[in-house]
């Protein structure tokens, strides 16, 4: 009797430690880093993600729903100040990187060139997530050396965001009431002095100090539009060119005959966009959702006349193209078991799977369906700026360093325009700072 | 006599009228930006989105406060500045003491020598020795432990160069009396010296708790791990992409929270920090 009661609690103890410790049980750990900010108190427990708004709000909700549907994966977060580079190459140089992290299409290349990058057309396959499921312009934003180095999950880029009753008091509206925009740099100049005229506010709104992204991604958007190849060698730039020239001299233009703003940085764009300071807001695809809401609220000023968003107009005669960026998933190169490259997998096909909800924060979708679907469709004006996932345009994905090239890129523009430059010299410092930079690498 | 004297102290007064209406000035123009802060810290932000007057007016809600409370890890993270800033200024104080009063008071091979090389480290900026630091402290697994974050701010060739200066302006007849009693060299330091230099100290400890609180960079790539941010990476990561146009007002809140363990220490220890700051600048 002893010795039977002995032997079940041996057993039931060699059970209960059996099952402690079987590995099966614990589940697969994974560290994710991330930008676009903590919102803990409004969605960290939030795993209904159709309820989360924000870049903040639904790429908290998403991973807590991964994190409850997948009880085998647990993904730990940490957030980074945006953009958090430093912060990753520091975690490379010491060996501990997270398993993933988002880096932008534009930054990839500076981590995968030095071998940093798992590629991951592999994994993906597995997966069942083709590259053909993406779009053209998220595709190639991923795709280093012909392999896929980040899961897209969005293409973003600048846009005209427009208040259109201060166009309609310009007399700048088509017959349906849309507005009328330019099409070439002649007819932006005579709109622009109209509206002027008419309103008595500058056609744009834009953040000239303090920046350097609006100035570079414009002048990137209006090169592409006249076929110029800058970037034909990766390591060497050709900014001081006769193309370069043009679109620096219409933003001067611009600047001199007080079309635009001046003065003010970012914050108080939009807050001077959303006064009705003026016709043209060049922002980005993710402040839709809040000029959106706010041409709903009635007072405003976009509530006036309503409010419209397009992608750059076609100024030159070259290919219709404008630049674009993209958020992408990477995954970090280092030695992982089969269970952890199965978790970063389905972690991967989840976002794939989930990209309407990211495409909700006012960027373009990366997944083709998505584009096409009668949901994204429905979104408000999506309609208008869809074209940009043709449009978009990426800087060559050879060419590294893009953060510090817009950085230089920023400060010559800028001079320039205002006047404390000379055109010919900014371009050929631009030129000269950019390839001694890329030398260097 | 009498009518002189009477001149002279309504001189003053109306000399003392004058200062300190212009100090008055002063600091209403030095709190300006603080209650600016204080003030966006208490709007919602969508508000301000649409209209930067209305911080002149009603609602305000505390909301953006509560938004940071609601931040799972902000409480580790005042507790790493504390322990990595407070560890820090203890350890200074104590190299910096000891180091001072070596090349003060004791003769020994190559001390000036020794000390033209702590100098030199005042002219190396961080920036020149940051790579070769951060290398080393992954070749040592130093990264995101508080040794990681601390080491580094001990190298305080300034707090060496103060507390040295210090002990040299203290008569050398209290070390000989104290000599003359038997006193070992460490009782001097410990006994008779170190407490003179109390106001060296307190400036000292106030510089060093006070860059450290604040600083930003090697925290930024030591601590790389949530649970090892001090409270400046903290509230940076939870900043929205562009926080300073769509969160405007947890972005203000976020600064006074950050500064506001710094202004209740001043509060609590402002005769002392007040005596420590005015002593230094006399001597």
């Amino acid at each position: 009797m002893t010795h039977s009661l002995r032997k079940y609690m041996l057993a039931a103890a060699s059970a209960l430690a059996l099952a402690v410790a079987t590995p099966a049980l614990a589940a697969t750990e994974l560290t994710v880093q991330r930008f676009f900010g903590a919102c803990d108190a409004e969605f960290g427990g939030n795993t209904d993600v159709s309820k989360a708004v924000g870049e903040c709000g639904i790429i908290t909700s998403l991973i807590n729903k991964f994190n409850t549907d997948n009880p085998d994966v647990h993904v730990t977060v940490t957030t980074v100040e945006w953009p958090g580079y430093d912060q990753l190459t520091a975690q490379f140089a010491a060996g501990d990187p997270p398993d993933i992290v988002t880096v932008h299409h534009s930054v990839l290349g500076d981590y995968q060139s030095k071998g940093l990058l798992m590629p991951l057309d592999d994994l993906l396959k597995t997966v069942g997530v083709s590259p053909s499921d993406f779009t053209d312009a998220s595709l190639s934003g991923v795709t280093k050396d012909g392999k896929i180095y980040g899961l897209p999950i969005d293409n973003w880029t600048m846009l005209f965001h427009v208040n259109v009753d201060l166009f309609k008091k310009a007399g700048l509206v088509n017959a349906d009431g849309t507005p009328k925009l330019p099409t070439s740099v002649d007819e932006l100049m005579a709109q622009a002095k109209q509206f002027k005229e008419k309103t008595g506010k500058p056609y744009f709104v834009q953040n000239l100090a303090n920046e350097v992204a609006l100035y570079t991604r414009n002048l990137y958007t209006y090169l592409f539009q006249q076929d110029s190849d800058f970037f034909a060698d990766p390591k060497q730039v050709k900014m001081n060119t006769l193309e370069a020239k043009k679109v620096l001299e219409m933003y001067k233009a611009i600047y001199d005959n007080d079309y635009t703003t001046k003065d003010l940085d970012y914050a108080a764009s939009i807050n001077a966009f959303l006064a009705g300071d003026g016709g043209v807001h060049l922002n980005g695809t993710w402040v839709i959702g809040d000029y959106t809401a706010s041409s709903e609220t009635s007072g405003t000023a976009l509530n006036a006349g309503g409010y419209a968003v397009y992608p750059y107009p076609q100024l030159f005669s070259g290919k219709k193209a404008q630049y674009a960026d993209g958020h992408s998933w990477a995954v970090s190169q280092k030695d992982r078991s089969p269970e952890e490259e199965a978790a970063i997998g389905k972690f991967l096909k989840f976002f794939n799977d989930n990209d309407y909800e990211w495409s909700r924060t006012g960027h373009l979708p990366a997944v083709k369906a998505v584009l096409e679907s009668d949901a994204f469709k429905k979104l408000p004006h999506r309609d208008t700026i869809a074209p940009i996932a043709t449009l978009g345009t990426p800087l060559p994905s050879t060419v590294q360093r893009q953060f510090a090239i817009q950085d230089i890129i920023g400060q010559e523009m800028n001079a320039a325009i205002t006047g404390q430059k000379d055109i010919d010299a900014a371009l050929a410092d631009m030129e000269s700072r950019i390839n001694e930079l890329l030398a260097n690498i | 006599m009498s009518s002189m004297s009477s001149g002279r102290i309504v001189g003053r007064s109306t000399g003392d009228r004058i200062i300190l209406v212009l100090v008055i000035a002063l600091a209403l123009i030095m709190m300006a930006p603080i209650a600016w802060i204080i003030a966006l810290s208490l709007k919602d932000n969508k508000e301000l989105m649409t209209d930067m007057n209305s911080v002149f007016h009603a609602p305000y809600t505390i909301n953006n406060y509560v938004n940071i409370l609601a931040t799972s890890s902000v409480f580790r993270w005042i507790l790493n500045s504390v322990i990595v800033s407070g560890g820090l200024t203890i350890m200074t104080l104590v190299l910096s003491s000891l180091a001072g009063y070596g090349f003060a008071r004791l003769s020994f091979p190559f001390r000036n020598t020794l000390f033209v090389i702590v100098l030199l480290g005042l002219a190396v900026p961080e920036q020149a020795v940051l790579i070769a630091r951060h290398q080393l402290f992954s070749w040592l697994k130093f990264h995101n432990t508080y040794h990681g974050l601390i080491l580094p701010g001990l190298a305080a060739p300034f707090g060496v160069f103060l507390m040295t200066q210090y002990f040299r302006a203290i008569p050398k007849e209290l070390d000989e009396a104290a000599l003359l009693d038997n006193a070992s060299r460490f009782k001097i330091f410990w006994k008779v010296l170190l407490p003179l230099t109390i106001p060296a100290q307190a400036t000292l400890g106030i510089f060093t708790f006070l860059s450290s609180w604040n600083d930003y960079f090697w925290p930024l790539i030591s601590g790389t791990k949530k649970e090892m941010y001090t409270l400046t990476i903290g509230i940076a990561s939870t900043q929205t992409n562009f926080a300073q146009s769509e969160g405007l007002g947890f972005l203000m809140s976020q600064a006074v929270f950050a500064g506001a363990p710094i202004l209740i220490l001043y509060l609590f220890f402002q005769k002392y920090i007040v005596t420590a700051v005015s002593g230094a600048a006399v001597r």
